[in-house]
């Protein structure tokens, strides 16, 4: 049961959210260089910080699918990958948008923070047509989860290149040469809570809304199984991104929804 | 609710204010657009499910007609029930 504590990690999520917009706005202190511009820093970091964590998860479900040949892992490596891109194309406007307000220009390529967060991105944009382009759903979840795999270590590597090089154009805002005051650094670490409990939810959502169709479905080819309109016809998959879930995988352990 | 206004500090809306807007409204609308997507989706479950009951009902009324009249009553008043639980949903 996907959809399990879903009601109380949205309360909490619009909490959270609540706070730190209330913190951003109307507690915070104004940078002094950058003043007002500075508060994009609340929503554009924390955003690119949780979609690169959720490529990383999305390859650690992956690595569980492999290893246990479980549907529900490439599932969730899938939803995980899928969220990750849309807070990925929101952390490329935002970091825009902020650019433009701060240097005059929409993008900047010889930045090598932007440079390599487009790469992750256009790395993973490839994940989507590479699922629909393979009609077998087992060999569609098992090349995914490969790619989930390679790509998702490639997320911490391409973070600790980038930190190597000697630009350091980019402001650095977590570890030893981070020199946030306090206020600025409790405001962000309250964003970042809020924004990793939005992608929960969101995760949260798509989950339990593709486990319910899934289940729909399943329901309605057993309905045209008693009713003889199909007997012997095995269920017409149309060709998807999406992993497909049996319905005999989803019911083989009741016990386990429960659990969850 | 004016007595909290008047001890918050004013919002320097200048020059940065149209981009730090632009940054928070792009967050904002990308959330707005996926529960815009997922009640989409949850109307086509919900219709689904009403396909899928409208099927069970015809199915079950066929199978009441062919047995005995007691039966078949029994199948009807199930019918009925079903339709009444669905309209309260």
């Amino acid at each position: 049961m996907y959809g399990k504590g879903l009601r109380a990690l949205s309360i909490s999520t619009v909490a959270v959210m609540s706070v730190a917009l209330g913190l951003v706005f109307f507690w915070v202190p104004l940078e002094a260089e950058q003043g007002f511009l500075q508060k994009i820093f609340y929503v554009h970091v924390p955003l690119a910080i949780v979609s690169l964590c959720g490529f990383v998860a999305g390859g650690i479900f992956a690595i569980q699918h492999l290893r246990t040949r479980e549907q529900k892992w490439d599932f969730r490596s899938y939803v995980a990958i899928h969220t990750s891109l849309i807070f990925g194309v929101a952390t490329l406007i935002t970091g825009s948008i902020w650019a433009k307000g701060s240097w005059g220009h929409w993008w900047v390529w010889d930045e090598p923070t932007l440079v390599s967060f487009l790469i992750v991105f256009l790395l993973y944009a490839t994940y989507q047509p590479l699922r629909f382009a393979i009609e077998d759903p087992e060999r569609q979840a098992r090349y995914a989860s490969v790619f989930a795999v390679t790509a998702g270590a490639f997320v911490p590597l391409n973070f600790v290149a980038v930190r190597a090089s000697t630009a350091y154009v980019h402001p650095r805002v977590l570890g030893a040469t981070s020199n946030l005051p306090w206020q600025m650094s409790l405001t962000f670490l309250v964003s970042l809570l809020g924004m990793a409990l939005l992608f929960t939810t969101l995760c949260k959502y798509e989950l339990t809304a593709k486990h319910t169709r899934a289940q729909l479905r399943a329901l309605m080819r057993l309905a045209e199984r008693r009713a003889g309109a199909s007997t012997s016809a095995p269920p017409q998959r149309g060709r998807s991104a999406a992993p497909s879930l049996h319905a005999t995988a989803m019911t083989a352990n009741p016990s386990e929804g429960r659990a969850r | 609710m004016s007595a909290l206004l008047a001890v918050l500090p004013a919002l320097p809306l200048h020059e940065a204010g149209k981009y730090v807007a632009g940054a928070y409204v792009v967050l904002f609308a990308l959330v707005l657009i996926y529960v815009g997507i997922m009640a989409v989706r949850s109307r086509r479950l919900e219709r689904d499910l009403a396909e899928l009951l409208a099927r069970e009902q015809r199915a079950s009324r066929a199978e009441g007609d062919a047995p005995a009249e007691g039966s078949a009553d029994s199948a009807g008043a199930q019918s009925q029930t079903a339709r009444r639980e669905s309209t309260l949903v």
